[in-house]
Parts: C-alpha cells; sequence; structure tokens
C-alpha cells in the first residue's frame, strides 16, 4: 500500500477524504483498482481518464450484480453519456456504498439505481424491471404475468401512501427506514 | 469493527424540538419567491451547469411534485428529480450547532432567489465547525465536481472572514494550530497501521460476497468478541501479569507437555492462575513509588468489567432503537423487496443462487396471502398443546439430568483430585472427563432438542427457530450454572490449598476441550456431512451454516471466560488465540462445506439478538459469580494476591482506612463512604432510574397510540382522496404546473398538493401567509376562509383543518388532502421520534422547509 502513496498527491487525496465517505487506504486502493482498468500507456495520467462502462463491468465487485448498468448510469458523468467513469465517479460511487455512508445518501441512490427509466418516480414498469433483476433476467426464471401483477399490486398497496400508483423518493425512503438490514447490504467493498 | 459501526439511521438529533420553530420561520418567509413563474428557463440556466449528472433527466411535470426540495424545483426547468439536496442536508446538518447561525442561514434560504441560493448554503457551511461542515458535504448526494466547487468556496469565505477578523494569527495559536495538525497526522498514520492490523477485512468480504449479510453476521459476532478479548488480554497483562513478573519466583515443576490440556502441574506455578500472584507491595527503588497487587488486580478486573457493562449496554441499546421499537405491525413483505437486494453478493453463483431464492420466495409470499388460515379441530388442538407440553417437558429433563450429571461428575472428580494430586498420567487424564463431559452434552443435545421440534411441526419456522434456540440456551446456561455452583459452594470450602487455582484450572480445560469440539463440529457437522450430501444420499445437498448453533457456542464460550478471568487472568488471552483460528478454521469450513442459507434472515435483528443473549444470561450471570466471590468467598490462606483477607473486597476497604490519614485522598474516602457502601444513595439512585425508565416507557406507549392513530386516519383519507375525483384544476390561464397539463395530470397535482407542497407547510404557518398557489386554489374554491385557520404551535393532531372551508364540491378534494396531507406529516413526525430514524424525520422536516 506504501507504493501507491505517492500517486496521489497529499492535497488530493485529502480532499478526497474530506469529500468522500473514504478512508485514506479505501482511496488509494479505489486508485489501484481503477488504474488497472485502464490501458497501460494511460494509467500515467488517470485522474483525467474515463474508463469506458464495459470496463467497469469487469470489476468483480460489479460483474454479477444485476443492477450493474444502473449503477454505472448514475454514478457516470459522462457527457455523452455513455456511461464512462472517471475517477471522481468511480470513488463516488464507492462513497456512497461504503460502510460509513449515511442510510439518507445510500437510500437516495438506491432510489435512483431503481428508478430506470430517470423519471424520478418508480411506476409499475421501474418496480417491474426490479423485480426481474431480483429473480434473474432469463425467461424461466421470471414471474409469471399474473404474479408479477399481482406482486407490483402488493407492493403498491404497502409503499404508496398517497395512492398515485407511482412510488416516490419520499415513499422509497419511508420503506427502507423501515428495513434495518437496508444499510448493511447497500454496500460494496473494495 | 468497521464493518459493525454502521453511521447509517444513527442520527440522534431529529426531534428536536427547535426545528419545528425554524420550519416555520423558514416557510413563512418563502411567499415572494413562490410568486415566481414556474418554467422560466432564462432564469437560471446558471444553475443547471452543476448538473452534468442529471442534465439527462426529460423536463416533464411529475418531477416538480417529487424530490423534496420540490419548491425549488419547480422553478427549475432543467432540474431533475433529484435535484437540490443540498440545502436540505446542510440544514439537518445545522440543527446542533448555535441557534444564531441556524436562524439566518435558514432564513436566508428560502428569501433570496435561486442563484443566490448557493452563496447561502456557501455561508451557512462556513459558520460551521469544521468536523461538522466535512461531514455536510460529505453527505450531499452530488457529483464530486459539485462537492469540490462549494467546498471551494467555503474555504474561501472562511478564509476571508478570517483575514477580516485579523490580520496575523497570534504565536499561540499558530502553535496550537501546529499541535493539533501533528496531532491529526499521528492519529491517521495510526489508524492506518491499525487498518492494515484488521486481517479479517478481506476474508469478511469474501465471505458477505458468497453467502450474504446473514452468515457474515456471525463473523462480526466473532470479531467482535475477538476484540473484547484482545482488550481484556492486553489490560489483565499489563497491569497484573507484568508488575507480578517482576516479583516472580522460580518454578521447579516439570513441564511434560500433557499441561498443555489439563492446565494443571507445570502451569500451577505460572502468572496463569490466580494462586501465583503475590500479595505483595511491589517495589523495585527503595522508597520509590509502590504497586500495590491486591489492589491492581481488583481494579483491573473491576473496571474491566464496568467497560465491558457499558459496552453491551450502550450496544444494546443502539441495535434497539434500531431494529425493534417498530410502531408499524403491518406487513411490509411485499415492499420489503425493495431493499433486499444484497450488493454485498459479488459472486456470480451466489448471485444467481440468491435470485433463484428471491424468486421461490415471492412466489411462497403470493400463494400464502391467498391461503386461509389452518382451522384445527378442539381434538387436534389439546393434542397440539399436549405435544407441546411433552417437548418442553422432555427438553427440561433432559437438561436437570444433564446438570445432575456433571454435578455428581464433579464431585467425584474433586475427590479424586484431592487424593490422587500426583502427576501421573491417569489422574491427569480424569481431569479432562468432566470438560470432555460437558461438551460432549453441550453437543448432543442440540441435536435431540432439534428432533424434539421437528416432532412438535411448529406452524411457523420462526417459532421452531426460537423455541430451539430457547431450549439451548437453558441447557448451557443450567450446566455453566451448576458448575459455578459446584466451584463456589464446592471447591471453595474444599480442603484445597488454592481452589481458586483449582477453578482455574476447571475453567482453563472447559474452554480447551470446548474449542476442540467447536474444532471438530465443523469438521463433523460441516465437513462429513457434505461428504454425506454429495456421494451418498444425494437428496440432503450441501449443508447449510447453521448460524443459531455456532452463535449459541460462542456465547458459552466467552461466558467461561468471563467466569475465568478472575482465577486465571491470562485465561482471555488463550480465549484470543482460540477464536482467532475459529475463525479460520469456521472461514475455510464455510467456503469448502456449506451453502447459502436459503431463507432470509433479518440480520440486524440477529445482531441485536446475539448481543441481548450474551447481555443477559451470560454477562448478568457472570457477574453475580463474580460479585459471590469477591464480597462472600474467603480467600485461600496459602496463595494467591488475597491471601489472609477475609474477602477479596477486604483489600478495598483496608486501602481506604489507610487513605483516611491522608487529607489529599479525603475525596476519595469521602466518596467510598458515602456513595459506594451506602445503602442510601444506591436506593435513591436505583429509584431514580426507576422512575426514569416508568417515564420513557410511558412516552414510548403513547407515541405508539398516537402513530396507531394517525395511519389509521392516513388510511382513511387516502381512500376518500382516491374516491373523489379531482376536477379542481381545470381552468387554464396562468402558466402554472397544473394549469399547463390540465386534466390530464391532475393525478399529478394531487400528489403535488398534497403530499409535497401545500401540506407539508401548511401545518406550521398561519394561514395569511400561504404560498402562493394555495391561494389562487383557494380563489377558485371562493367559499372557504382560510383566514379562520389556527395553526396549534406544534402541529398538533387537532389542528383546525376542517375550518378551512365549509363548501362542498371542488373544495372536498383539497380539503381531503389536505388533512391526509397533515396527518401523514404528524404520522411521519411520531413515527420518526419513535423509531429513532434520521430519514423520516429528515424528510418531514425537508418538506416543511
Amino acid at each position: 500500500m506504501g507504493g501507491s502513496a505517492s500517486l496521489i498527491p497529499r492535497d488530493l487525496l485529502g480532499e478526497y477524504q474530506e469529500l468522500t465517505f473514504l478512508s485514506k487506504q479505501e482511496i488509494l486502493l479505489a486508485y489501484k483498482r481503477f488504474s488497472e482498468l485502464l490501458p497501460k500507456e494511460e494509467r500515467e495520467n488517470a485522474f483525467s481518464a474515463r474508463v469506458p462502462k464495459s470496463q467497469i463491468l469487469t470489476l468483480p465487485e460489479l460483474r454479477a450484480n444485476p443492477f450493474q448498468h444502473r449503477i454505472c448510469h448514475v454514478f457516470s458523468t459522462s457527457e455523452t453519456r455513455d456511461d464512462s467513469m472517471s475517477f471522481e465517479d468511480f470513488l463516488d460511487m464507492l462513497s456512497v456504498f461504503s460502510d460509513s455512508a449515511t442510510s439518507d445518501v445510500k437510500s437516495h441512490y438506491a432510489f435512483r439505481i431503481f428508478d430506470f427509466d430517470d423519471d424520478g418516480t418508480l411506476d409499475r414498469k421501474d418496480l417491474e424491471q426490479l423485480v426481474n433483476c431480483l429473480t434473474g433476467q432469463g425467461e424461466e426464471s421470471r414471474l409469471s404475468s399474473a404474479e408479477m401483477e399481482q406482486l407490483i399490486q402488493n407492493i403498491l398497496e404497502e409503499s404508496d401512501i398517497d395512492r398515485d400508483g407511482t412510488i416516490n423518493l419520499s415513499e422509497f425512503q419511508h420503506v427502507v427506514s423501515r428495513s434495518p438490514d437496508f444499510a448493511s447490504s447497500f454496500k460494496i467493498v473494495l | 469493527m468497521s464493518y459493525y459501526h454502521n453511521e447509517a439511521f444513527e442520527n440522534p438529533d431529529y426531534h428536536f424540538s427547535e426545528t419545528l420553530e425554524i420550519d416555520r420561520r423558514g416557510s413563512s418567509q418563502r411567499n415572494p419567491f413562490s410568486h415566481q413563474t414556474p418554467y422560466d428557463s432564462s432564469l437560471h440556466d446558471s444553475y443547471g451547469e452543476y448538473r452534468g449528472r442529471e442534465q439527462n433527466y426529460p423536463v416533464a411535470i411529475p418531477m416538480a411534485s417529487l424530490g423534496p426540495g420540490s419548491d425549488y424545483n419547480q422553478d427549475l426547468p432543467s432540474t431533475s428529480p433529484y435535484g437540490n439536496f443540498t440545502d436540505s442536508f446542510i440544514r439537518r446538518r445545522n440543527r446542533r450547532p448555535p441557534d444564531e447561525i441556524f436562524m439566518a442561514s435558514s432564513s436566508m434560504f428560502e428569501t433570496e432567489p435561486v442563484c443566490c441560493e448557493e452563496e447561502d448554503l456557501v455561508g451557512s457551511l462556513a459558520s460551521m465547525p469544521t468536523k461538522e461542515r466535512i461531514k455536510a458535504i460529505q453527505k450531499m448526494p452530488e457529483t464530486m465536481r459539485k462537492k469540490r466547487e462549494i467546498r471551494n468556496k467555503v474555504l474561501q469565505e472562511i478564509t476571508k472572514k478570517a483575514k477580516h477578523r485579523r490580520a496575523q494569527p497570534s504565536c499561540c495559536t499558530q502553535c496550537l494550530q501546529g499541535a493539533a495538525v501533528s496531532f491529526r497526522r499521528f492519529g491517521n498514520t495510526l489508524s492506518e497501521y491499525f487498518h492494515q492490523l484488521r486481517v479479517w477485512h478481506k476474508t469478511l468480504k469474501i465471505i458477505g460476497a458468497e453467502f450474504g449479510t446473514s452468515v457474515l453476521s456471525y463473523f462480526v459476532f466473532l470479531t467482535w468478541l475477538l476484540n473484547f478479548n484482545i482488550f481484556s488480554f492486553l489490560i489483565n497483562f499489563s497491569f497484573i501479569t507484568i508488575p507480578q513478573f517482576l516479583a516472580a519466583e522460580p518454578n521447579n515443576l516439570s513441564f511434560t507437555g500433557l499441561e498443555l490440556f489439563t492446565g494443571a502441574g507445570y502451569f500451577q506455578q505460572t502468572v496463569l492462575y490466580y494462586g501465583f500472584y503475590t500479595n505483595a507491595t511491589i517495589s523495585k527503588i527503595e522508597n520509590g513509588p509502590s504497586y500495590n497487587m491486591q489492589l491492581a488486580y481488583i481494579f483491573t478486573v473491576g473496571i474491566y468489567f464496568v467497560i465491558c457493562f457499558l459496552i453491551l449496554l450502550f450496544s444494546m441499546a443502539k441495535f434497539f432503537s434500531k431494529n425493534f421499537i417498530n410502531p408499524q405491525e403491518f406487513s411490509v413483505n411485499a415492499s420489503k423487496l425493495l431493499c433486499t437486494w444484497d450488493f454485498n453478493i459479488t459472486n456470480e453463483k451466489a448471485v444467481k443462487l440468491k435470485q433463484k431464492n428471491l424468486r421461490t420466495q415471492i412466489k411462497e409470499g403470493l400463494t400464502e396471502v391467498n391461503k386461509e388460515v389452518l382451522n384445527f379441530s378442539a381434538m387436534e388442538r389439546v393434542l397440539r398443546i399436549a405435544m407441546h407440553l411433552l417437548a418442553w417437558v422432555a427438553s427440561l429433563g433432559t437438561a436437570v439430568a444433564a446438570c445432575t450429571g456433571v454435578y455428581f461428575l464433579s464431585i467425584n472428580n474433586l475427590e479424586l483430585f484431592m487424593k490422587g494430586h500426583g502427576n501421573d498420567l491417569e489422574s491427569q487424564t480424569a481431569m479432562l472427563v468432566l470438560p470432555v463431559i460437558v461438551s460432549l452434552l453441550n453437543t448432543l443435545i442440540p441435536f435431540f432438542f432439534s428432533w424434539l421440534g421437528h416432532l412438535e411441526k411448529f406452524q411457523s419456522p420462526g417459532q421452531h427457530i426460537y423455541v430451539t434456540i430457547t431450549r439451548n440456551i437453558i441447557l448451557k446456561i443450567s450446566i455453566v450454572g451448576i458448575l459455578c455452583y459446584y466451584w463456589l459452594n464446592v471447591v471453595a470450602t474444599s480442603e484445597s490449598q488454592c481452589w481458586e487455582t483449582l477453578v482455574g484450572q476447571d475453567i482453563y480445560r472447559l474452554v480447551l476441550v470446548d474449542f476442540i469440539f467447536c474444532l471438530l463440529g465443523s469438521f463433523f457437522g460441516e465437513f462429513l456431512r457434505r461428504i454425506i450430501g454429495t456421494t451418498v444420499c444425494l437428496n440432503l445437498g450441501l449443508p447449510e451454516f447453521d448460524i443459531g448453533r455456532n452463535v449459541l457456542d460462542l456465547i458459552y464460550a466467552q461466558t467461561l471466560t468471563w467466569i475465568g478471568i478472575l482465577f486465571s487472568p491470562l485465561l482471555p488471552g488463550i480465549q484470543m488465540i482460540a477464536f482467532f483460528i475459529v475463525f479460520f478454521v469456521k472461514k475455510v469450513s464455510l467456503m469448502r462445506n456449506c451453502q447459502p442459507p436459503r431463507k432470509v434472515w433479518r440480520t440486524s435483528q440477529m445482531m441485536t439478538s446475539f448481543i441481548f443473549l450474551l447481555f443477559c444470561p451470560s454477562f448478568l450471570g457472570v457477574l453475580s459469580v463474580i460479585g459471590v466471590t469477591v464480597w462472600r468467598l474467603k480467600p485461600s490462606e496459602a496463595c494467591g494476591p488475597f491471601r489472609g483477607l477475609s474477602s477479596m473486597y477486604a483489600a478495598v476497604a483496608e486501602w481506604i482506612q489507610i487513605l483516611e490519614r491522608y487529607t489529599v485522598s479525603k475525596w476519595v474516602v469521602w466518596i467510598y463512604q458515602n456513595l459506594i457502601t451506602s445503602e442510601l444513595f444506591f436506593f435513591i439512585l436505583s429509584s431514580f432510574v426507576l422512575i426514569i425508565i416508568y417515564l420513557y416507557g410511558q412516552i414510548i406507549q403513547g407515541r405508539k397510540t398516537m402513530t396507531k392513530l394517525l395511519r389509521k386516519q392516513i388510511v382513511n383519507l387516502c381512500w376518500a382522496v382516491t374516491s373523489f375525483p379531482c376536477n379542481c384544476v381545470k381552468e387554464g390561464g396562468s402558466p402554472s404546473p397544473w394549469d399547463l397539463q390540465g386534466n390530464l395530470t391532475h393525478r399529478v397535482v394531487t400528489k403535488e398538493f398534497y403530499f409535497q407542497d401545500v401540506l407539508l407547510q401548511l401545518p406550521l404557518q398561519p394561514a395569511q401567509e400561504m404560498p402562493d398557489y394555495l391561494e389562487r386554489e383557494f380563489d377558485r374554491n371562493q367559499n372557504t376562509s382560510y383566514n379562520e385557520v389556527r395553526w396549534s404551535k406544534e402541529g398538533n393532531v387537532d389542528s383546525p383543518i376542517q375550518n378551512l372551508g365549509h363548501d362542498a364540491g371542488d373544495g372536498i378534494p383539497f380539503l381531503l388532502r389536505s388533512q391526509a396531507a397533515v396527518t401523514i406529516y404528524q404520522t411521519q413526525r411520531v413515527t420518526a421520534a419513535c423509531q429513532g430514524d434520521s430519514i423520516l424525520a429528515s424528510r418531514v422536516k425537508r418538506k416543511n422547509d
């Protein structure tokens, strides 16, 4: 670990520590992992480089995650919307998924990850995609449409407080706040 | 430990009453702002530039109804639903600093137009203490670039202010700052090293990746206990053992190797046991400072137990407030899916398996909803009850039989030990009989219990688990209890030379054999089970890791260690090594042999129950055993630090008598005489504590009732809202969100109205200062008399929303909605207060702002 310490300037490292929930070690580790994703010639300037989505998804922490595309999408600041990630995006992601992030931040981002069409509410379509991600995408593993209908109905009945047919951020956070396991399960550690 | 200490859900500052004050102030000043025309994009172009991430959100009405900061969103065309959280985040952090800052910042937020909003944010951040500020910035759900920008501005602001205040810092402050910086740097390096010391970090991650959080919780608990023992070992070693080394006598017993198992022989004359410690006052230098072994012994152990007690108490309180005070009893089965995915799991196979399990669960859940409750006939019911009774009698009987067996065996053992006392092989193996029998009973009887559980055919698997665990606890605790009785009543009164050492040896053997059985357990229970499951009996499949049984084993081992601390101060060190080995053996066995658990365990509740079990029978029992030993029993005459005293506690009494002679230490004597030895003080203290507990219980009860009532109201009102057609938004004209979309979006308007904007501002402001769009709404429903509205100060249930209007027709849905929202608001507030969840409270607050 000592070797990589010199790779990030001291003040930049301090800044990252202040801006994220990560510790020094975690940032250094993140840097190491991030530069490994870059081709050799670009490793020199890893701070300005962007790693394409396909590379990001080769990380073992994300490879098997059913929400991998959404995670990339939510945390990417790419102008061209190709979901590529800069080092800072990467740190943002790790910060949210870190141990010490507050449940508020976590649930906020969880909502965005589950909001598949990016319209700011979890509507029936989003919920359907969410359930599909949870049960697996394959044809044989999906729920039948009747089951899906029933399940979504149940979800909405329980969490849609204002009965408008969608779950908004407040309602989502309300549900999450009643699930103490959420903070420990919404976690990705490098 | 970091796996364990989540900062999540533990914001304590959520129900400060001043938030209400601030809410009121804030919202009353918002009016000029809300007059602005929504969707006027020319105003706020600059605002969008930070939102690289959110720009791709389409511009649509529903959004305005959405984000907690929606008062702003209304005016921000290009804002995403997720925009602009910073202010509310800051404000939430702001609740702790002094009131003035708060008032200033929060009122600024409201009155200034949006373009200045960031300035305000910066201003309020700049006025915070450094630590608060860093936390507030960390908590913003923003991109790094945006955060950095804010931070830089804040820093500029701070330097500006600092310059303004004084040109140069004085020498003294410079010195102080330098010291602070170097101290922090030192702390950082220290934490760096500690980080590297955490060998199990990676292991925990791998376990979490394959088996999910429930199995992980066992390992987290194990590391927690390991830390406990490391701490205990360190203080015992440094305060008791090291001084003893200085005064050590030579050990002339021979070492054969078998002592490692029996703990007797050679070890009798080592620092491992109580008997070896001297009762002298150690002083190496003539007339120099001296070290009183008696006091060191009693205070080290005492302080360790006090620290343990506090740690257990606080972690228990924390977990309880997080997980068990749950006023909403209705099921959250389906919506639990929303937060059910375990992002820790990164192994592809594990993901597939988890998905499969979830699928089965969902399907089961769906069929269960339709299934009717089984009705038993009277005869069947009687049979079931008889079956349960029989099972209980059988299990309690086994426990009693086991205890009796252990008791007579141990008495026999003592006689043998007193008679023989030779170092021959026979007597040494005889010593091992008792611990082996105890461990065998502890291992085998649980199988009998689980078999009983299967016979009983419980209706829910949860019941089955709890009953089995309860029986196991009863068994283990009664075995430990009978052993304690034997040690304190039989061994202590026997004619042995040094009964404390005998007890210490007994415990040493028990710990050791238990450890060996634990290793054997993973060999037979998991390894052989896998071999059988994969080759001989294929339908058995891979075994699952039995979290309950393993945790009980850990608790049992820890109980033994705690009892043993007094008799064998280095026992925590041995237990530490044992736990360390268990950790890695269990890990290997888990990875090789087991499959992830099929059912979903409630991880955090489990952790709470583990700690509760560790506290309630185990730790409290140990405390009483230690108490009896220290206060009541006569220490041996010939060995140990307390030889010649009437009880161990007499050492403290003697010390106080000595202290009385010095005027400097009069306060210690005063504390001792008036607080520690006086019954009156303890009487007052305990009655005080009882009163507080009673009050808190009443408050919680009241809040629960309140929440229940309010929840009912929400349900009723929501029903009413949905059943009324929303026809109050037909008119076109001014460019307001609802008018733009007309009837088509009445859903959205409904939501916007009651959930986000209207009511969440309403309850806390006088009616005259209602936001503009509300006024418009009221103008439309002309007959409403909103001037009559009197908002009760604390936003109580009886807020006179009913006064809002008497008119039927268009007004009704709105009124209903209003009331619904007020109720929602209040429910959330009360719930938040009850539940201790920061999210809800902050959300409520955000809406109010």
